[in-house]
């Protein structure tokens, strides 16, 4: 009677977990990233966003232009820096090209089949893109995990000296606020995916359910990048970096700043660039789509696209 | 020269297998006193290495409740010459054994303490770096003939950072394993 209670309840188990293992999110196609409806509008237009395809033969005069490279973060789209292309485009004279994260933009299913390598790949193609079109002047801004992707290029010496002039680094993560994240190895096979709350405004430029198997992904970035990070290394010989941290983030946890600030260092040695915002948003460029936005996130929002843009034409 | 360090390991040896056989009478409040090296691994995190303390006594509940202090630290694991963080956790427990008697022990603990991380820059002072400590955890500890125990558990910090409070390296799950030499041990009833 035991026996079989026994093996009566390890069905029982073995079924949970085949039933959890199977889930699949209910999208909603007509308003969610994650269906087949709605993608990202730099796959319908890709030369309205990305300044290597939407000049052909550049001139010398643009070859010397500015060039910011923008990256969204994990489970993101371009729109992330769509504020930051209005802004430089009232206030400034330089080029911006918004690169879509490999695996983002798409549906569920090509989210939850790529891996890290897949979404830093675009970065790569498109910084190699510019500098074969002759651009001189390339700045890269990412925010939240388009840091750790960027990161992980400069360890590899994938930038080399003078290759990039600066590098902005918004809310970077190489911690996540959220430790329950540690666990996403044991647990996330259990779950499938974790819904988040996106707004209404947010709802179709960030994806509603997020893959285990890509928040796997995610730890597994930021744990290489963290233990690059524990043994040191330089920026190339050229390339300046300017840190952008919120005090308070429910994403990206501030320590990861500090993280950064000691195993990162310019190429004669000295500390980079650190600012330690006081916000408790993550990601203090982007404000579009949320909600309850103060004037002091527009000040401090202002305040970095100014400093950024301070830095990219000097 | 490396014989002169077999017979000074030898001689060092036998000392402390002569300082174990230490004893303390039957109307003594101390059972046993061990102490030792702990080695901390948190999923996902640092190298946290240290010492403890553990102590029983037959007034509380026959040896099965042990009492411990203990300080594992980054600066002795992860942090030693390299760029993680330095921090330090100081820590009360309170466990509770099972089969005393038996060489093998199932144990469950109560831990509490204070935790303290050294962002080293002033620039970061704006950032929570101390925490009250509170986890549990549990696994198993073996005596051998020898005076020596091992300890091995996994454990739950119950108060984690969150991005918003609590300092950010402070995480959820760790893994322990203390390696204790018995300094005083109870007489037993047959000595």
């Amino acid at each position: 009677m035991i026996t079989r209670n026994i093996f009566f309840g390890l069905q029982v188990v073995f079924l949970f977990f085949l039933s959890a293992c199977s889930k699949s999110p209910d999208i909603d196609d007509a308003t969610m990233l994650d269906g087949d409806q709605i993608f990202d509008p730099s796959l319908y237009d890709p030369e309205a966003y990305l300044v290597s395809m939407a000049i052909d033969d550049p001139s010398d005069a643009q070859k010397n232009t500015p060039v910011v490279i923008t990256v969204h973060g994990y489970s993101a789209s371009t729109f992330e820096w769509d504020e930051f292309r209005t802004y430089t485009d009232a206030n400034a004279d330089i080029l911006v090209s918004q690169v879509l994260l490999g695996g983002h933009g798409r549906t569920y299913e090509d989210f939850k089949n790529s891996s890290w390598h897949d979404w830093q790949e675009p970065i790569m193609a498109e910084y190699n893109a510019l500098r074969e079109k002759g651009y001189t002047n390339i700045s890269f801004a990412g925010s939240s995990t388009a840091c750790p992707l960027v990161l992980d290029l400069i360890k590899k010496g994938k930038i080399g000296a003078n290759g990039m002039k600066n590098i902005f680094l918004i809310d970077p993560i190489v911690i996540p606020s959220d430790k329950l994240l540690t666990l996403v190895g044991l647990v996330g096979p259990m779950l499938g995916y974790l819904e988040t709350d996106n707004s209404e405004g947010e709802e179709g430029h960030w994806y509603h359910f997020r893959p285990q198997e890509t928040l796997q992904e995610l730890m597994d970035l930021i744990d290489k990048v963290r233990r690059d990070l524990q043994k040191g290394y330089d920026l190339p010989a050229g390339t300046n970096m300017k840190v952008y941290k919120s005090i308070k983030d429910s994403s990206a946890d501030p320590v990861s700043a500090v993280l950064i600030y000691k195993g990162l260092k310019n190429s004669d040695g000295s500390d980079i660039d650190m600012e330690m915002m006081d916000s408790d948003l993550h990601v203090v460029t982007r404000l579009d789509g949320r909600e309850n936005i103060t004037q002091k996130d527009r000040d401090i929002q202002k305040g970095v696209f100014d400093d950024m843009l301070m830095r990219i034409e000097q | 020269m490396p014989k002169n360090h077999v017979l000074a390991f030898l001689f060092i040896a036998s000392a402390i297998c002569l300082q174990a056989q230490t004893q303390v009478t039957e109307e003594s409040w101390i059972g046993d006193l061990k102490g030792g090296a702990r080695i901390q691994k948190t999923q996902k995190l640092y190298w946290e290495n240290g010492f403890a303390l553990d102590l029983t006594s037959p007034k509380l509940v026959d040896n099965r409740v042990h009492l411990g202090v203990s300080y594992v630290t980054s600066r002795l694991g992860s942090a030693m010459g390299t760029n993680a963080i330095k921090q330090d956790n100081f820590l009360l427990s309170m466990g509770y054994h099972f089969r005393p008697q038996k060489d093998l022990q199932p144990f469950t603990r109560l831990n509490t303490g204070y935790f303290h991380a050294d962002y080293e820059y002033e620039i970061f002072d704006v950032l929570p770096n101390n925490a009250f400590l509170l986890s549990i955890d549990a696994g198993l500890s073996y005596e051998f003939k020898v005076p020596f125990t091992v300890n091995l558990s996994a454990g739950y910090n119950l108060n984690t950072g969150n991005g918003s409070s609590g300092p950010g390296t402070l995480y959820p799950v760790f893994y322990q394993m203390s390696l204790y030499y018995t300094i005083l041990k109870k007489r037993s009833n047959d000595n």
